[in-house]
């Protein structure tokens, strides 16, 4: 499968007379990811973020989205094609929560009526009551207010999110909780985000890339788990030493799941000479509807790869896809597994975590 | 209790001219006060985006603004005459310097975090101004409005020394006919009508801040 890229830096500068404030920054944020740029404060990371729907020009290099080079486009317009979201203060006051979430469909000049059914369509999605419509920003708390800007950001149905420090003016645990959300939401919406922050934690749990910064370089781009195995010194002193097992507590067990597991239908047979069976001890089940039915050893199978549905073991209890690695590998300890299924609530089993994998990043010598 | 007395008297037997005055004169400040905001409104804005523009204007209304209105009627007076045309011009000229200066100032104190919002949402230069900054300026904008208007609601009483009539009529006709009464009633009435102009802006005023208040 082709990787589609939404936004791609090729080599931007930006200067503010003669100082450089980002420095021939490259990178390419994939359809459907959320990419995290990092970094001290003064490094650069939201005047790329802002570079990328020009509310600040760049000096040099080239910005695509969706594979247009942004100085083609009409500001304007470029900018009502990204949702933008920036911390909660950027509600309008002096706008109801409606008119704030349609805000982008008034600039475009949309019906009435379609900004009200979108405004009610988003409240919901963000998880607020319609009732909230009618009232004024100051009227909600600081996470509701955000969860308002999320809303907004989504009006116009944009593919690319641009959010810069959405959840830095709110309190821990509702930062948590909106940062949760986001994972939980983009399960659903699929956007392409480039998300800034300052806190390490909040990128490892909702980066799938995470791009660091510092004094307008990208230092250090990666997987959460390539970063804490990154072996330059400012990248860890930036997430701190000895940090790595905080950091898989912030990591979700989502991304430590094994991409690649052995599946077999339950009225199929088990080709034993497939090359993807190699290190495994047991293969898993499904039905016609991709529901898992349980697992059998490689070992008990039949000769000819053949099984019967008594040889099926069923799932043991798994994890909630919202756990951390860390959990989950406390877990497997407590229960003296090897490995685990990740099973929502929702969606039913959504795949498995091994401990080993979950050992090499707990490792400290990685390579 | 005399004085009172001849000053209600009056009141009662002259309330054809009573009305008649207080028409000419509420007729003079609302034009005043509407060319003040057509003006000063626009130019206070533009003023905002330029600070070497905003000293230059803001210094010269200010120094108008210190020309006492006889003075100023004086200066009237050889190029237009008398009559409401010149007065209207002066209670224009005091009633420019709040209305500029809060226009000004309102859109300058607009968040430029909210500014950037609604560009990074992709306001245009207009729609910035007219759903976002005016919007949010408005209630310092018409605090100024509210100054300007209760200025010139009682500046208007001179609006007689120039011949355009008002509520200065009766004041000026008590004293050159030694009418205590009339002086008298004249006085209450400029004073009544003025504390219930700044009453009722007032609430209007108080009702705008609440509604407009950013809060917490």
């Amino acid at each position: 499968m082709t990787r589609e890229i939404s936004v791609e830096l090729q080599n931007v500068s930006k200067y503010y007379g003669t100082e450089k404030v980002v420095d021939e920054v490259s990178f390419s944020v994939e359809k459907g990811e959320i990419f995290v740029l990092i970094g001290p404060s003064g490094c650069g990371k939201t005047t790329t973020l802002k570079m990328i729907n020009q509310l600040i020009p760049h000096t040099s290099g080239n910005i695509l989205v969706n594979g247009v080079d942004v100085t083609k486009l009409d500001a304007v317009e470029l900018r009502r094609s990204i949702g933008y979201v920036i911390q909660y203060i950027g509600l309008l006051p002096h706008l109801t929560i409606q008119e704030n979430i349609a805000f982008v469909l008034k600039l475009t000049k949309k019906s009435k009526k379609e900004q009200n059914e979108r405004a009610l369509e988003l409240v919901e999605t963000v998880g607020l009551q319609a009732n909230y419509l009618k009232r004024y920003p100051r009227e909600l708390s600081g996470g509701q207010q955000q969860r308002v800007g999320v809303a907004r950001a989504l009006a116009a149905n944009p593919d690319i999110l641009l959010m810069d420090e959405p959840f830095g003016a709110v309190d821990p645990l509702t930062r948590e909780q909106l940062q949760n959300e986001l994972l939980r939401l983009q399960e659903s919406i699929r956007k392409t985000i480039v998300f800034v922050t300052h806190d390490m934690q909040e990128a490892f749990k909702v980066g799938s890339r995470i791009g660091i910064l510092r004094q307008g370089k990208l230092v250090c781009l990666g997987t959460p788990m390539e970063i804490v195995r990154s072996e330059d010194e400012f990248v860890k002193n930036f997430i701190g030493q000895g940090a790595l097992f905080e950091v898989l507590d912030t990591i979700p067990v989502l991304r430590a799941i094994e991409k690649d597991i052995p599946i077999v239908s339950e009225k199929g047979k088990v080709d034993l000479s497939d090359e993807k069976l190699k290190g495994w001890e047991n293969i898993f089940v499904t039905n016609d509807h991709g529901q898992c039915l349980g697992y059998i050893s490689l070992d008990s199978l039949n000769q000819d790869g053949t099984f019967s549905a008594g040889q099926i073991e069923p799932l043991p209890a798994g994890c909630s896809p919202e756990v951390s690695v860390k959990q989950a590998v406390e877990e497997m300890l407590w229960k003296g597994k090897t490995w685990l299924p990740v099973i929502s609530e929702d969606e039913g089993f959504k795949g498995i975590v091994l401990f080993s994998s979950c050992a090499d990043l707990l490792a400290e010598d990685r390579r | 209790m005399d004085l009172l007395t001849s000053a209600w008297n009056y009141f009662l037997n002259r309330q054809d001219l009573m009305f008649e005055v207080l028409k000419e004169h509420v007729n003079l400040v609302l034009w005043a006060t509407f060319f003040t905001i057509i003006i000063g409104v626009p130019l206070g804005i533009a003023i905002s985006r330029t600070e070497r523009l905003r000293d230059i204007v803001l210094g010269s209304v200010s120094i108008l603004y210190t020309i006492p209105i006889l003075a100023l009627f004086g200066f009237l007076i050889p190029i237009m005459g008398i009559g409401s045309k010149p007065a209207l011009i002066a209670l224009v000229v005091y009633g420019l310097l709040p209305v500029i200066r809060n226009s000004c100032v309102g859109i300058i104190q607009v968040h430029p975090m909210l500014k950037e919002a609604a560009r990074g949402m992709g306001a245009n230069n207009l729609q910035l101004l007219f759903r976002v900054e005016i919007p949010l300026a408005f209630p310092v904008i018409f605090a100024g409005i509210r100054t300007a208007l209760v200025m010139n609601f009682s500046l208007a009483t001179y609006a007689v020394f120039i011949g355009a009539g008002g509520m200065g009529r009766i004041i000026m006709q008590g004293i050159r006919t030694y009418n205590t009464g009339m002086l008298l009633a004249g006085i209450l009435m400029v004073v009544i009508t003025t504390v219930f102009l700044e009453r009722l802006v007032g609430f209007v005023d108080n009702r705008i801040q609440k509604r407009f208040s950013l809060g917490d």
